[in-house]
């Protein structure tokens, strides 16, 4: 597929062989007996939905988790376990993470040799040296920058690039790269292609995890799909499409949903018009978004990490400034530049990180619950017995499981604090209400009640708007689904043509 | 499962007596203990140095100045926050009036409200900066923390002396035998205290504290209320600088030296955390007590005054480290 795979696969050396690896994180099996493999000069590619396990697998190979079971072989030498990073480092194994892991602060170069320095006598650094250093790597990875210059005036692009410079300092024989493209532009993605294909002419090998199949297809000799932790097989990129990966990554088959069909006739409760975000923004982002939620439905919102979900629900929540764009609250046109004239208009936002802004973790259950309702229980004398009956009631009815209204909430379980945090935004009982991944880190038992709730929510004639990574779970609670891509629309669902594939082919797709 | 609906139910059942409040290990209450303890071992080692009304007057009196800043401090460190220029506010409020009064012949009333005025001002700049240019509370107070102090020293040279009498009538008033600016601070105390317990407003500094990120998810207007606890500690410092130069009838430049460390160690000692989100202001006004009973008990038990650091420093070391390690059994 590759101009410089001069030789056969079958007759290179292997670099890596894991086999059979298993590892689990709280009892949950993440990964169950995976195989991969790895030759010199490859480009082998690991795709799969979020959470299929891929990160962990690479983790794995980067010394920062150690299976529970499981062989890895690396060239002829059998090493059963990588015990930490800094053998895997000796090892030759080199990881560019998705999350930059940079000094801001820190100069280029300063990143770049983080601890490594080359030093002169008595210990004192050789600045000479380290940015001649520099330079070299930096020509490798085509990036054009100063290496003193601090690494936060360079734009994310930018600083990946020094993060993959920071890897190939190392001399690796073997460099992973975890969704190295999803902050660098067209252009820039292309150069990165360039320093692959070098890097692999060397016979360096290299394993690329990416959601951006097109990218793939173009720079892959191998490809393996991973889903819900085990392998669904390894095959040369010619002999695979779009539509196998794809299928091969979702894998379910359409299950019927049965709930109550909502009427497509009831009135309009939220509705989005052209929204983007302020183009002198220093994120831009959000492009030209329309949508709109019914009474009483749910309406879910798919995509990948990253696709803008969050920052248009903080967008409509006031709580990011908005750019363009109109939105209507049961008709009304109404101007929000702050949650709090959100909530007064009547929307509701339940964060997607409880812990962050959902919560107050260090303050009782009924506190948090009254938290975003102060204002019904007076003005000058709170009223801190009716603050108690109203936690009692949505203790009562919503099971959550704690030992007094008065316990603090960071005591709970994941499941019961999602309650909380849910309960908060029943009490104010919004027209719109949003809910950012509504079961992220809870157990299967209370993701049922979970979900039992929001479908009484929209019982109720609350419209409800789901966003969720969890894709099963859109498709199973969600009456239409949009799904975004590259912070905008890139696709409306019904309930019948909702599928996984077809879900899926939006999200990650460049349109054509 | 059933969603409650609660818009419907409101009103009140009658049947739970509990309240909000938490039952957690309380250093409010550690401390009411030690302080208690404290009076009776020197009550029966000095019963008559000790134990008279005279001393006990005079140990209210000396902390009726840090009290007020405490009051302050107490608001601002439970809403996350706090505010190292209080002391140089005090300083600079006192030295602004007596100037007014004394240099300009300005009438009393109409100079004790100007000084007012700035010193809202002033901690509205403070405010400003922190809130909306969001530039960090303890950089942003220690430079104005200099500026005030510089102001104060401008204006009135090392102090502005003989201010008129009927200024100095007010500080010098004595009421059931304490001095006027102890019954301000227990007015004070009770108005406090009423509002951080009871109103709405104030409540919400709980919140902010705990949380800033989902305070402002919340609907809470997280900036204004940041600005206002910065006037209001303002108005308070401006206040306590004003009854401190009443009472001697001058105005002194440095008369608030030290004083954030002292207001802050005692909001401390009596509950609050640098990390927001809690503290009461009965607690912050027996950390003041306690702190102007141990200065008191050091003098008459003839310890040199040098210990007076030595013992508040490891008393609030100690306390703090009981809290955290108490706080670390119950698993947080």
């Amino acid at each position: 597929m590759s101009e410089t795979s001069n030789q056969p696969l079958a007759e290179r050396e292997e670099l890596v062989a894991m086999q059979g690896i298993w590892k689990s994180f709280d009892g949950n099996p993440v990964l169950k007996g995976v195989n991969f493999g790895l030759l010199t000069g490859e480009v082998h590619a690991l795709v799969g939905e979020n959470g299929a396990g891929k990160s962990t697998l690479m983790n794995i190979l980067a010394g920062v988790h150690q299976p529970d079971s499981g062989s890895i072989r690396l060239r002829d030498r059998a090493q059963a376990t990588i015990p930490d990073e800094k053998s895997a480092q000796a090892l030759g194994i080199a990881i560019v993470f998705q999350e930059r892991s940079l000094f801001a602060q820190l100069s280029v170069a300063e990143n770049i040799f983080a601890a490594r320095q080359p030093v002169k006598r008595l210990g004192r650094i050789d600045r000479k040296r380290l940015h001649e250093n520099t330079r070299l790597l930096l020509r490798r990875t085509g990036l054009e920058a100063d290496p003193q210059q601090p690494v936060e005036s360079l734009s994310p692009a930018h600083q990946q690039l020094v993060e993959i410079a920071k890897a190939l300092s190392h001399n690796p024989a073997i460099l992973i790269f975890d969704e190295p493209s999803s902050s660098l532009t067209e252009r820039e993605t292309q150069r990165l292609f360039e320093v692959i294909r070098q890097l692999k002419s060397g016979g360096v090998g290299i394993i690329y995890i990416s959601h951006r199949l097109p990218e793939v297809f173009q720079i892959a000799d191998r490809v393996t799909v991973l889903k819900d932790g085990e392998g669904q097989g390894t095959r040369p990129i010619a002999t695979t499409s779009t539509d196998d990966l794809v299928r091969r990554m979702v894998g379910r088959s359409l299950e019927l949903r049965h709930q109550d069909a909502v009427a497509a006739g009831n009135p309009i409760f939220l509705e989005v018009r052209n929204l983007s975000d302020p183009p002198t923004a220093p994120k831009a982002f959000l492009r030209n978004i329309s949508f709109n939620v019914r009474r009483g439905e749910i309406v879910g919102f798919a995509g990948l990490a990253g696709a803008g979900r969050t920052e248009l629900a903080l967008a409509i929540f006031g709580s990011r400034s908005l750019g363009a764009g109109e939105i209507f609250v049961a008709g009304k046109r109404v101007e929000i530049h702050s949650p709090r004239e959100a909530i007064a208009a009547g929307l509701g936002y339940v964060p997607e990180d409880r812990k962050d802004g959902g919560l107050f973790l260090d303050m009782t259950v009924a506190e948090n619950i009254v938290s975003a309702s102060l204002r019904r229980f007076g003005q000058f004398w709170l009223g801190d017995r009716e603050q108690m009956d109203v936690a009692r009631q949505f203790e009562h009815s919503l099971r959550i499981v704690c030992r007094t209204p008065k316990q603090v909430v960071q005591r709970l379980s994941g499941g019961n604090q999602q309650k909380v945090a849910l309960a908060k935004w029943l009490l104010v009982n919004p027209t719109v209400l949003i809910v950012d991944e509504p079961t992220r880190g809870v157990d299967v038992g209370a993701k049922a009640e979970v979900h039992q709730m929001l479908y009484q929510l929209s019982r109720r004639g609350t419209a409800v708007v789901v966003i969720s990574s969890d894709l099963p779970e859109i498709l199973d609670i969600s009456d239409r689904i949009y799904v975004m891509r590259e912070g905008t629309i890139s696709g409306e669902l019904n309930r019948l043509e909702a599928t996984e594939e077809a879900v899926m082919r939006l999200a990650s797709l460049s349109p054509p | 499962m059933e969603i409650p609906n609660v818009a419907s139910s409101e009103k009140a059942s009658g049947k739970s007596i509990q309240t909000l409040g938490r039952t957690v290990f309380s250093r409010e209450l550690a401390l009411a203990a030690l302080t208690i303890f404290t009076i009776i071992v020197f009550w029966i080692l000095y019963p008559t140095s000790f134990a008279n009304f005279r001393n006990f007057s005079a140990i209210l009196r000396n902390l009726a100045f840090e009290g007020i800043l405490a009051i302050g401090m107490m608001i601002m460190l439970v809403g996350g926050s706090f505010d190292l220029s209080v002391g140089s506010m005090a300083s600079m409020i006192g030295v602004v009036t007596g100037a007014l009064m004394k240099m300009w012949n300005w009438p009393v009333p109409l100079a004790v409200a100007t000084g007012l005025l700035v010193a809202a001002l002033g901690g509205f700049i403070n405010g400003f900066i922190v809130a909306k240019v969001r530039v960090n509370a303890l950089i942003t107070t220690l430079g104005t923390m200099g500026i005030f102090q510089g102001i104060a020293l401008l204006i009135g040279g090392p102090g502005i002396t003989y201010l008129p009498e009927s200024f100095s009538r007010f500080g010098q008033a004595q009421f059931l035998g304490l001095q006027s600016p102890v019954w301000v601070l227990i007015v004070l105390a009770i108005l406090a205290h009423y509002a951080m317990a009871h109103t709405r407003f104030f409540r919400q500094l709980y919140y902010l504290g705990s949380n800033p990120k989902a305070a402002h998810l919340s609907g809470m207007n997280v900036e204004g209320l940041q600005t206002f606890s910065f006037v209001l500690m303002g108005l308070l410092a401006g206040l306590a600088g004003i009854l401190y130069a009443s009472r001697i009838a001058t105005a002194t430049s440095t008369v608030g030296v030290g004083a954030e460390l002292q207001a802050i160690t005692a909001v401390i000692l009596g509950g609050a955390s640098l990390a927001g989100g809690r503290g009461t202001i009965w607690g912050a006004m027996i950390g003041v007590f306690f702190m102007g009973l141990m200065k008191n008990v050091l003098i008459i038990s003839r310890f040199s005054s040098e210990w007076q650091g030595i013992v508040l420093g490891g008393v609030l070391v100690a306390a703090v480290a009981i809290d955290a390690i108490v706080n670390r059994k119950r698993g947080h």
